[in-house]
């Protein structure tokens, strides 16, 4: 598969790129942001994979959330899918926020007409993986995986169905059924989040869950903080830094 | 000249002597003649010299230009030939004529021309000729080719089967020639020997001198304080018995005097009481005569039988009182004996010569003086407070021989007052000055519960050891080997002035820390050692901070809390321990930087685990106020709960696996206080904070339950990323 460079811009002594490539799984050109840290020019590094949430695209993760300067200084590679399949022209893709492009929710989807280009899980978990590692200075056996809101669901999932695939994960209620290596999920929640008041979070079900299989989680509860990248910004190196420890251990 | 009669001993050979003693003195280079001023050896040279001279005059055979310092002929191939000894008084004993040089080696004799001095010899040509003839004088016209050994003369071979040698040792003559080589050569070793000693004698009558002058000096000295001294006594004897005499004459003469004013009183009235009674005798008037005259009668007759002693009340003599000279006398006596020695000089105490049992005492003498023996007096010196109205503890003494001793027994870090006398035949010396040495302390006793390290550093504290105070402390480190041993001290820290000490370390290795306590004697052993590993970060409970329900165990790593309900009166509070939290401080060592521990908890235990401030307050709660930072488990019936309370707030944090061991790391220079799930290396929270002061780490236990401290634990490299 070709990549095509779309941008590239120094940034914290490393670069933050964006390429354009055919998925395979997506039957789409695809286009996913990649910050490779000064310390890619020598060697390789573990890649922290970052799923962003509804409405997303690889920009707004990049732009906004403040990630480069901790993974330039832990040595990381982050990269930032877009967030579902663009320009199929499936109808009705367009007609919610919450459904269809831009909400891929990074699960295969499995009926018509939408499963031959909703793989997000399949895309995260598999393609995108392997042309990293076919392209970039990316040790293959340290990869993390984090993300916000329906990102950090993806995060979640991903992980919790590739027991030992990701070296540390977020959260997902399937935690409930998951065995395999330890885990080490941190979660930040804003308080002020207004998904969490609308009950569309439901992080004590999480937490329950995982207190009763005995996943370890700390889950920070953030004062006055909200939704938004502002608060992604806010904690991102705390994850990041949370990420390096297992990545570069 | 007595070479010369040597020389001349035979008759007739006198040409052969020169082939062999031919020219002066020389050979190898000259060790005897060139001993330095020594006159004796010139003028033997010069002898040997005028010899030698006087040969050559009588030499008949063509020679070439004499040399005036070749003693042997060196191109001769024959043996030497050696004259039978003719002993006289003014020669050395033994070397049996040996004159000149020491020659060692054949080859001066067999050099043909090649001395040092390079003259050419007597004998032109080496030839062979030389026979001598002994004393017994037998003429031989023939070459003798063997030496009778005992009769030391040459000989013919043919002569030993038949002549006078017939049953003597007979051997070659070379081997003759060696074998009175060897003789020559220890007849010059042990001149050589003697010459040594003469020598060593020589130059110490120099120094013989010197000391003669001295003691010269000395008695002189004796002497003429002696009679002087005697001459004192004289005189004061002298003035003594003038002033006596004086004393007298006065005394007599006042009587004297005395009496001659009473005489003249007597007189006096006597011759009034005449002229009166002639009055009355002349008297016409026999009545009034009659009156006046009985009472005059009376009184003339009075005065007659008044028959005053005419007689001297003091002699005219004086008396010869014999002079006392009984202690001139003795003083006499004594100028050749002996004077006592004088009082000594006691020295003060050299550093380090003291045990904690024992002190090296020295003195000396003031002077020249001779001393039989010493006797050392000492006795314990004691506080004032203790001595006043009792006379002094008794001394001690000790008779030693020599200037110096070695005084056991004694108590350790404790003064005692020395003087010294010294002893001869003619008596015992003044007292010397009183000298107070002080034994060095016992070793001081480390408190391991009250140390504390870290990787950079440790704090040590100890008990003196010593009932008395010390002045000062030495703390040395050596570092103990990978193998075990430990290494030579490798620092020491001298002049601690208080029981602790906290020493700078390198990271990550084992320390034996031992201390001596240090006073004007010196220092002490050393005490029992501790061992310092400078891994992770070790410290104790302060068990005085302790809330009376919680009790400590006896390694100080473990609280417990128990279930009895002590009633309030039964607790002990003081100003120190928790009155409300039942919790409890460690002693961190005051160093920054990075320290880190664990304490292992039980599930339903519920804790407060962080740091406070030394002075937080004893009846707050740890995280209630801002002098204390915890971790606090709560157990709700239905879940645990974790808070994180400095200033009584904390975030909202949910933990999903019970931490059974919390990590807990303090880093200064950053201004954080992280904790974390040990077992699985989760970060749970940090607390960002600027700490003012030092911190100790504090532990409270909310309800009954137990809290066990891990120390000495290098922080985990997970801890760096928060």
């Amino acid at each position: 598969m070709a990549l095509t460079q779309v941008s590239s811009n120094k940034c914290c002594g490393g670069f933050q790129k964006v390429f354009e490539h055919d998925s395979t799984e997506l039957k789409c050109r695809m286009k996913f942001a990649i910050y490779l840290p000064p310390k890619a020019e020598s060697e390789k590094c573990p890649v922290l994979y970052w799923l962003s949430g509804l409405t997303c695209t690889e920009q707004n993760f990049i732009t906004k959330a403040g990630s480069q300067q901790a993974a330039s200084e832990h040595g990381l590679i982050i990269v930032a899918p877009d967030t579902s399949p663009r320009g199929c022209n499936i109808e009705g893709e367009e007609e919610s926020w919450d459904f269809g492009t831009g909400a891929g929710f990074y699960v295969n989807a499995t009926e018509d007409p939408w499963k031959q280009n909703y793989r997000m899980y399949s895309y995260v978990t598999e393609e995108l993986p392997r042309l990293i590692s076919a392209h970039f200075p990316a040790d293959p056996e340290k990869m993390s995986i984090s993300g916000h809101s329906m990102g950090g669901h993806g995060a979640l999932i991903c992980a919790l169905s590739n027991p030992g695939k990701y070296k540390t994960y977020d959260a997902t209620t399937l935690v409930g059924s998951y065995s395999g290596p330890q885990l080490d999920i941190l979660i930040d929640q804003g308080r002020d989040d207004q998904f969490l008041s609308a009950g569309q979070l439901l992080p004590d079900n999480l937490i329950a869950a995982c207190t009763e299989k005995k996943i370890p989680v700390v889950f920070r509860l953030q004062q006055g903080y909200d939704h938004s990248y502002f608060f992604v910004f806010s904690f991102i190196n705390d994850h990041i830094k949370h990420h390096a420890k297992y990545l570069n251990a | 000249m007595q070479e010369q009669d040597l020389y001349n001993a035979e008759e007739g050979s006198a040409e052969d002597q020169r082939g062999v003693w031919g020219g002066s003195a020389d050979g190898e280079p000259d060790r005897e003649l060139r001993v330095p001023g020594k006159a004796e050896r010139h003028g033997r040279q010069s002898r040997t010299k005028i010899a030698e001279e006087k040969r050559l005059k009588e030499k008949k055979r063509v020679t070439p230009p004499p040399s005036t310092f070749q003693r042997f002929s060196v191109d001769t191939n024959e043996s030497l030939h050696f004259e039978p000894y003719i002993p006289s008084d003014e020669d050395e004993p033994r070397s049996p004529s040996f004159r000149g040089a020491t020659v060692f080696s054949d080859e001066v004799f067999e050099e043909e021309g090649e001395t040092e001095e390079g003259p050419p010899t007597e004998d032109a040509g080496g030839s062979r000729v030389d026979l001598k003839e002994g004393l017994g004088g037998h003429s031989e016209r023939d070459p003798p080719d063997v030496f009778c050994m005992d009769c030391k003369v040459p000989t013919q071979a043919s002569q030993k089967l038949f002549g006078p040698h017939k049953d003597h040792r007979v051997i070659q003559i070379s081997r003759a020639a060696d074998e009175v080589k060897e003789d020559l050569q220890k007849g010059m070793h042990k001149l050589e020997e003697q010459i040594g000693l003469m020598e060593n004698f020589a130059s110490h009558l120099e120094e013989i001198f010197i000391t003669v002058e001295e003691n010269f000096g000395r008695q002189e000295q004796n002497l003429e304080q002696h009679y002087n001294d005697v001459l004192q006594a004289l005189s004061q004897r002298n003035e003594q018995g003038a002033a006596q005499l004086q004393d007298d004459k006065k005394l007599k003469l006042e009587a004297l005097y005395t009496q001659l004013l009473e005489c003249g009183k007597t007189l006096d009235v006597s011759k009034e009481l005449i002229e009166e009674a002639q009055q009355i005798y002349r008297d016409e008037d026999k009545t009034a005569f009659l009156q006046a005259v009985t009472p005059a009668l009376r009184r003339i007759e009075e005065l007659s039988q008044d028959e005053s002693e005419i007689k001297l009340s003091s002699s005219m003599d004086f008396e010869n009182t014999p002079v006392d000279f009984s202690d001139v006398k003795q003083m006499m006596d004594s100028v050749n004996i002996l004077p006592a020695p004088s009082a000594p000089v006691i020295n003060p105490q050299v550093p380090n010569s003291a045990s904690s049992t024992s002190a090296r005492v020295c003195w000396s003498l003031f002077s020249n003086d001779t001393v039989d023996f010493y006797d050392l007096h000492y006795h314990p010196v004691l506080d004032d407070a203790t001595f006043t109205g009792l006379q002094a503890p008794d001394a001690l003494e000790i008779r030693v021989k020599e200037t110096y001793c070695t005084v056991r027994e004694l108590l350790p870090n404790a003064q005692y007052e020395f003087w010294v006398t010294a002893t001869n035949t003619t008596g015992v010396s003044p007292a010397s000055e009183k000298a107070v040495y002080m034994t060095v302390p016992s070793p001081p006793i480390i408190k391991p519960r009250e140390c504390a390290s870290c990787p950079e550093a440790a704090l040590i504290r100890w008990e003196s050891g010593n009932a008395n105070p010390v002045d000062s402390y030495t703390m040395e480190l050596s570092e103990i080997g990978a193998e075990g041993g430990a290494n030579a001290v490798t620092e020491s820290i001298v002049a601690v002035p208080t029981c602790e000490c906290l020493v700078q370390l390198q990271p990550g290795r084992h320390y034996s820390i031992c201390v001596r306590a240090v006073n004007i004697g010196g220092p002490s052993e050393r005490s029992e050692p501790i061992i310092i590993q400078t891994t992770g970060t070790s410290f104790h409970l302060l068990e005085d901070t302790a809330h009376p329900c919680l009790s400590i165990s006896s390694d100080g790593l473990t609280m417990f809390y128990t279930d009895e309900d002590l009633p309030l009166s039964g607790m002990v509070f003081s100003d120190n321990t928790f009155a409300r939290c039942v919790a409890v401080l460690g002693e961190l060592i005051p160093v920054r930087g990075k320290h880190y521990w664990e304490v292992e908890v039980e599930d339903r235990t519920e804790f407060r685990i962080g740091v406070a401030y030394e002075d937080t307050q004893r009846n707050g709660f740890l995280g209630g106020n801002s002098t204390s930072w915890c971790m606090r488990h709560v157990i709700t019936p239905s879940r645990h709960k974790y808070e994180f309370l400095h200033n009584g707030w904390t975030p909202e944090i949910r933990i999903t696996v019970h931490p059974k061991r919390v990590g807990v790391l303090l880093d200064y220079d950053a201004g954080k206080l992280s904790f974390f799930n040990a077992h699985l290396a989760q970060h749970l929270y940090t607390f960002q904070c600027r700490f003012l002061h030092h911190v100790h780490p504090c532990f409270a236990l909310d309800n009954p339950g137990a809290l066990a401290l891990h120390n000495s634990i290098a922080a985990p490299a997970y801890t760096m990323f928060n």
